[in-house]
C-alpha cells in the first residue's frame, strides 16, 4: 500500500504541472486550449533534440523547452487567438482555433520528429528501495522538481506584480481593467506562461516517459479532466485534480483489479458522479 | 437570404472540384497501382507508417530496375495510400476510394474493427485486401477476399510460451493489455493458449489505457504476483519501452514478452539496458538470417525515409507476395478470382533470408481452413544491447 | 418567404438530382459513401448544434452515436428485428437513457458539461468493452443489409442486398433523413419553444424568472439531441454492417462539435456546412499523403481568421 500511495504521489505530481498551465491559459482568457497536449509534446521534443541527441546538459535542454513554448505561446495569443476572440460572437468558438492549432501540431511533429516513441539516456540512474516504497532516483528528482515549480508557480502568482495582474484579470476581467490593468500585455503573458509550463513538464518527463508524435490529444482531454476534477481556472484547483487523478488511477488500479477490465469506467464514472454533485469542481469558478 | 446567389456560386465551384479529380485516376497503360488503407497519423501513425514506407521503398527499386514484369508487360508500381485516422468509418471510405482508383489490392487496415468494416466493400468491388488483424472470421469461409499479412498471435504466442516453458522453466504467466479491442482480443486468447499449455496465469484481467504514459501504477500489483512471465498483448511499440521499464524498475526479474513486432531503437532509448531479455516477433532483419537483399532493403529504407523501423521486417512481405502472386498468374493482376486460384498452390523463392529453400507461399490452412495468410518466418527475437538476436525460427502452416 | 422556398427546392434539386446526376456522369460512386457520410454525421452535428443552442458545449455525441449503433446491432443481430424497426427505437432508447444522464449533468454549465460528456464518450467506449451483450472487444460483424419494408401495402425501400449497390439506397435514406432532421429542427428553432431556447442561451436566470420550466426544457433539448445522436449511428451501422466499441470515439464527438462551429453556431445549417467542409476538406486533400493533416489544419486556423463565426457567417447578417 505505501508504494500505490508513493506511485499516486508521483503521478499526481506531474498531472498538477501539466493541468496548471492549461487552467492558467483558461483563467485568463476562457479558452479551453485544445493543443496543450501538443505542447507537452513539442517541449518533449525539443528536449530530446538538445539533451538526448544533442549531448546537451539535461538542465540546459529543459529551458529550452520552456523557452520555446513560451514564445511559441505568446504567438499564438496575439496573432490567433486574440483576433478570434476579438471578432466572434461566442467565445467558445476558440475552442475549433485550438483544435486547429493541436491537430497543426500533430502534423508538423509526425513530419519533424517522425512516427516513433523517443527517449533519452536516464538522468539518474539506480532506484530507491527502503520502507515498501521501490521508487526509480530519477523519478524522485522530477517529482521534487515538479514539487518545487508548483511551489514556485504558486509564490509567483501570489508576490510579483505580474502574477497578481493576472490573478486580477482571472477574477474579472472588466474591473481589472478598469482598475489600469494592460488586459493585453498581461493576457499574452499568461498565455505564454501557461505554454512554457506545458513544454517544462514535456521536457521533464522525456526523460522518464519518452516522448511520441502522437500523444498530444490524449494529454489534452486527460488535463482536461485534472482541471474539472479541483474547478477550472484556479491553480489550486488544478494542483488538488492532478493530485486526486493521479491517487485514483494509482488506488483504483490495484484494488479494481480483480473485478476485471473496469478501472477505469469506474474511475470515469465517479467523475461524472462528483461533477454532477459538485457542479463547479472543488473550487472552481461558478460559471465556469 | 440575401447572399444565396453568391453562396450557391462557392458551392457549385467547390462541387466542381471535387468531381474534378475523377478522370484523372484513368491509369497509363503500364501503370498498376497497388492500394495502403490504414492509419498513419495519431497515436498509432507507427503502425501503418511501416507499412506504407516499406511498400514505397519496395516500389522505388523495383521503378529503378526497371519496373514489374508481370506476363509480357513491364509495369510500373504506384502505391496509394490513404490514411484512415484509424477510424472505421474511414476506412471505409478509404475501400472506396480504393475501388473507384481500379485497385484489386490492398494493404491494410492495421486494426481489428476497420478490417472488419472494410470486408464488405472488398468483397463486392473484387478487392484482396492484407489486414494487419486478428479476427479469425476474416479468414474463414464464407470470408475470402481477405489475406492475413503477419502473423497472429494465436499462432506465435503458444509456440513461444511452450519455447519459454521448455528452456526457460516458466511456470507462472501474467497478461496485461490496453481496454482496446485489438489488444483485448489478444489477451484473451494469449491466456487460453497459456492454459492450454499448462501454465498457470496469475493475472489475466489486467488493463491500462492507451494512452497512460506512466505504467507503475498498472504494473505494481502485478509484479507483485511475481509471475515468471508478464506478456504484453497486443503492445504498441510506443508503449513497450515505457511497460519494460516500469516493470524492471519495480523490482521485477521475470521474463517480458509479446506477439507484436517492435523496434530496436524505440526500445534502447525508451528503456535501455532494461530492456535486454525482451521477447517479440520479428520478420528477417536479424543478421543471423538475413539475406543480402533484405539488407538492401534496410538500406534503401534508412536513405530514402532517414531512419529504419524494425517493424517493416514484418510488413516488407506483403507487396512482394502481390506482385509475385500476379507473376504467376498474369491473369490476377485485375481479377481476384485468378488470384485466388493461384494462392493454394503459389510457390516462390524467399528473397530476404538467407536460407535457399525458403519459400513465399500462403498458409493458413490449421487456423483458418484454407490458405489466407502470408508466410512470413516467425522469427522469436530476444532484445539485447540495441540489436534483437534470434531465439527460434518458427513456421505456421 | 418566396426566397426561402427557392432555396430549399435548390437544396433538393442539389442533393436528390444534381449530386447523383455528377455522380453518374464522372463515375465517382466512391462518393456515394462519402456523401452517405456527411449527411449522417451532420444528423449528429444537428443534434449537438441543438445542445448549443440552449448553452451547453456537448462533447458527448460520439457516446449516442455508439449507443444508437449497439442497439441497432443488438436488435438486428440476436433478436432478428428489422432493421428499419431498431432506427426509431435507437433513437428513443438514447433519447430515454440521455434524460437519465441529462438530469444530473445539464445542471452543469461551460467548461464543466463540456468535459463531463467527453467523459461520457469514453465511458460508453469502455462500456461497450466491459458489457457481455456487445460481444466486447470482439465487436459485432456480418451485420445483414436492411431487408425490404412497406407500410400499407407501398413498398418504401427494397431489399438492400438485392440491389446492385446497396450505397445508393444507403445515400438516398441518409439524405432524406437529413432532410427531415434539418427541417424539424428549422421548425423547432422558430418555434415558440425556439425562442425559449435562445434566451436559455442568453441567460438562463433571466429565462427561468418569467415563469419558463428551464429544467424541463434543457433535458428536452439534449433528449432530441441525443435521438438524432442514437439514428445517425444506428444509420451508420447498417451501413459500415459492423460495429466495434471504437466505432464512435472521442475523437468523432470533438468532431461533431467543430462541425458545428465551423458551420456557425447561430445558423440552423451550419452544422450540415460545417460537416460537408470538414469532412470532404480530409478526402480532398488525399492526394497530399503525408501533408493532408497539415494542409487541412491550416486550412482550418485560415477559416477560423476570417469567418470566427461559422462559414455561414459569409454575408448572412441574420440566422437563416
Amino acid at each position: 500500500m505505501e508504494q500505490v500511495i508513493a506511485n499516486g504521489l508521483y503521478l499526481g505530481a506531474q498531472y498538477a504541472l501539466i493541468a496548471l498551465g492549461l487552467t492558467l491559459i483558461f483563467g485568463l482568457m476562457n479558452v479551453l486550449n485544445f493543443a496543450h497536449g501538443q505542447m507537452y509534446v513539442l517541449g518533449g521534443f525539443i528536449t530530446y533534440t538538445v539533451y538526448g541527441q544533442l549531448g546537451l546538459p539535461f538542465p540546459i535542454a529543459v529551458l529550452c523547452s520552456g523557452l520555446t513554448l513560451a514564445i511559441i505561446g505568446g504567438f499564438m495569443e496575439r496573432y490567433l487567438f486574440r483576433t478570434v476572440i476579438r471578432r466572434s460572437h461566442r467565445e467558445e468558438s476558440t475552442m475549433l482555433l485550438a483544435a486547429a492549432t493541436a491537430f497543426f501540431f500533430d502534423a508538423v511533429m509526425l513530419l519533424i520528429f517522425g512516427e516513433k516513441q523517443r527517449g533519452v539516456p536516464k538522468i539518474v540512474k539506480g532506484v530507491f528501495n527502503d520502507y515498501g516504497i521501490i521508487l526509480p532516483y530519477d523519478r524522485i528528482v522530477v517529482g521534487a522538481v515538479a514539487a518545487a515549480m508548483i511551489l514556485s508557480f504558486i509564490a509567483f502568482m501570489k508576490y510579483t506584480k505580474t502574477g497578481r495582474a493576472m490573478r486580477a484579470l482571472a477574477q474579472d476581467r472588466v474591473a481589472a481593467q478598469l482598475m489600469g490593468v494592460e488586459v493585453d500585455r498581461y493576457t499574452m503573458i499568461g498565455f505564454a506562461m501557461g505554454a512554457m509550463l506545458a513544454g517544462v513538464v514535456g521536457g521533464l518527463l522525456v526523460s522518464i516517459t519518452g516522448v511520441n508524435s502522437g500523444i498530444g490529444g490524449p494529454i489534452s482531454v486527460k488535463a482536461f479532466m485534472m482541471i474539472m476534477i479541483g474547478g477550472a481556472g484556479v491553480a489550486g484547483g488544478a494542483i488538488a485534480g492532478g493530485f486526486i487523478l493521479g491517487m485514483m488511477e494509482s488506488v483504483g488500479l490495484t484494488v479494481l483489479r480483480e473485478y476485471g477490465d473496469v478501472t477505469y469506467l469506474v474511475i470515469f464514472a465517479a467523475l461524472m458522479v462528483f461533477l454532477s454533485i459538485r457542479p463547479n469542481g472543488l473550487m472552481g469558478k461558478p460559471w465556469g | 437570404m440575401p447572399t444565396l446567389s453568391r453562396r450557391a456560386l462557392i458551392g457549385a465551384a467547390s462541387a466542381l472540384a471535387l468531381f474534378a479529380g475523377a478522370h484523372a485516376a484513368s491509369a497509363a497503360d503500364a501503370n498498376l497501382k497497388i492500394g495502403f488503407v490504414g492509419v498513419t497519423s495519431g497515436p498509432a501513425a507507427a503502425w501503418g507508417t511501416s507499412n506504407v514506407r516499406s511498400m514505397q521503398t519496395l516500389a522505388e527499386w523495383y521503378n529503378e530496375l526497371g519496373g514489374v514484369k508481370i506476363g509480357d508487360k513491364t509495369y510500373t508500381i504506384e502505391i496509394v495510400t490513404f490514411d484512415d485516422q484509424k477510424d472505421p468509418k474511414r476506412a471505409v471510405e478509404g475501400m472506396e476510394k480504393m475501388a473507384q482508383e481500379g485497385i484489386h489490392y490492398v494493404v491494410g487496415p492495421n486494426v481489428d474493427d476497420g478490417a472488419a468494416a472494410v470486408r464488405p466493400v472488398a468483397e463486392k468491388n473484387g478487392i484482396i485486401y492484407f489486414p494487419y488483424a486478428f479476427p479469425k472470421e476474416l479468414y474463414t469461409a464464407p470470408a475470402s477476399n481477405a489475406v492475413l499479412g503477419m502473423i497472429a498471435n494465436y499462432q506465435s504466442g503458444p509456440a513461444i510460451y511452450k519455447y519459454l516453458m521448455d528452456n526457460k522453466g516458466v511456470k507462472k504467466v501474467a497478461f496485461v493489455a490496453a481496454n482496446e479491442s485489438d489488444p483485448l482480443s489478444q489477451r484473451d486468447s494469449g491466456v487460453a493458449a497459456a492454459k492450454a499449455l499448462g501454465l498457470e496465469v496469475v493475472a489475466d484481467k489486467d488493463t491500462y489505457q492507451n494512452d497512460t504514459r506512466d505504467f507503475t501504477p498498472v504494473l505494481t500489483p502485478i509484479v507483485a504476483l511475481k509471475p515468471d512471465l508478464l506478456v504484453l498483448s497486443g503492445v504498441a511499440p510506443a508503449n513497450a519501452p515505457l511497460l519494460i521499464r516500469a516493470a524492471r524498475e519495480l523490482g521485477y526479474e521475470g521474463l517480458i514478452s509479446t506477439e507484436t513486432a517492435q523496434d530496436a531503437k524505440v526500445l534502447e532509448e525508451g528503456a535501455g539496458e532494461l530492456a535486454n531479455g525482451f521477447i517479440s516477433v520479428g520478420g528477417a532483419s536479424t543478421p543471423e538470417i538475413a539475406s543480402d537483399h533484405m539488407k538492401e532493403f534496410v538500406a534503401r529504407y534508412t536513405k530514402k525515409f532517414g531512419e529504419y523501423n524494425d517493424e517493416s521486417n514484418t510488413k516488407v512481405y506483403v507487396l512482394d507476395y502481390i506482385l509475385e502472386t500476379m507473376k504467376a498468374n498474369p491473369k490476377a493482376i485485375d481479377n481476384v478470382d485468378e488470384f485466388k486460384k493461384t494462392i493454394d498452390t503459389f510457390e516462390a523463392p524467399n528473397p530476404y533470408l538467407k536460407d535457399p529453400d525458403a519459400k513465399l507461399k500462403y498458409v493458413g490452412s490449421t487456423s483458418f481452413g484454407q490458405k489466407r495468410q502470408v508466410a512470413v518466418p516467425m522469427v522469436v527475437n530476444e532484445y539485447k544491447d540495441g540489436k534483437f538476436e534470434t531465439l527460434f525460427v518458427g513456421t505456421v502452416d | 418567404m418566396t426566397k426561402k422556398i427557392i432555396g430549399l427546392l435548390l437544396f433538393l434539386i442539389a442533393v436528390f438530382v444534381v449530386a447523383p446526376w455528377l455522380i453518374a456522369a464522372t463515375g465517382r460512386t466512391d462518393l456515394y459513401y462519402v456523401f452517405t457520410s456527411v449527411a449522417l454525421l451532420s444528423i449528429a452535428s444537428a443534434g449537438v448544434w441543438l445542445t448549443f443552442y440552449i448553452g451547453r458545449i456537448n462533447i458527448g455525441q460520439g457516446a449516442y452515436a455508439l449507443m444508437g449503433g449497439y442497439v441497432s446491432a443488438i436488435l438486428v443481430m440476436y433478436y432478428g428485428w428489422s432493421f428499419w424497426w431498431t432506427l426509431p427505437v435507437a433513437g428513443i432508447f438514447c433519447a430515454v437513457a440521455s434524460i437519465l444522464i441529462g438530469v444530473p449533468i445539464l445542471r452543469l454549465r461551460g467548461v464543466y458539461f463540456a468535459m463531463v460528456t467527453l467523459i461520457l464518450t469514453e465511458v460508453m467506449r469502455l462500456l461497450a468493452l466491459a458489457v457481455p451483450i456487445t460481444n466486447g472487444a470482439k465487436g459485432i460483424t456480418s451485420i445483414p443489409l436492411p431487408g425490404p419494408i412497406s407500410l400499407f401495402g407501398l413498398a418504401l425501400a427494397p431489399d438492400f442486398a438485392t440491389l446492385e449497390n446497396p450505397r445508393i439506397a444507403f445515400y438516398y435514406l441518409s439524405v432524406v433523413l437529413m432532410t427531415v432532421c434539418f427541417a424539424l429542427m428549422y421548425r423547432l428553432v422558430h418555434s415558440r419553444i425556439g425562442h425559449i431556447c435562445l434566451s436559455l442561451q442568453q441567460n438562463e436566470e433571466l429565462a427561468s424568472s418569467i415563469g419558463v420550466n428551464i429544467a424541463a426544457l434543457r433535458v428536452m433539448a439534449y433528449a432530441i439531441s441525443s435521438f438524432l445522436g442514437g439514428l445517425a449511428g444506428a444509420v451508420f451501422i447498417g451501413a459500415t454492417q459492423s460495429i466495434y466499441p471504437s466505432s464512435f470515439t472521442v475523437t468523432d464527438s470533438v468532431n461533431f462539435m467543430l462541425n458545428c462551429f465551423l458551420g456557425g453556431l447561430g445558423y440552423v445549417f451550419g452544422p450540415m456546412l460545417g460537416t460537408l467542409v470538414l469532412y470532404l476538406g480530409w478526402n480532398l486533400l488525399f492526394s497530399m499523403e503525408k501533408y493532408q493533416l497539415l494542409i487541412y489544419s491550416t486550412a482550418m486556423i485560415v477559416l477560423m481568421l476570417v469567418l470566427p463565426n461559422g462559414l455561414l457567417s459569409l454575408g448572412a447578417k441574420r440566422k437563416g
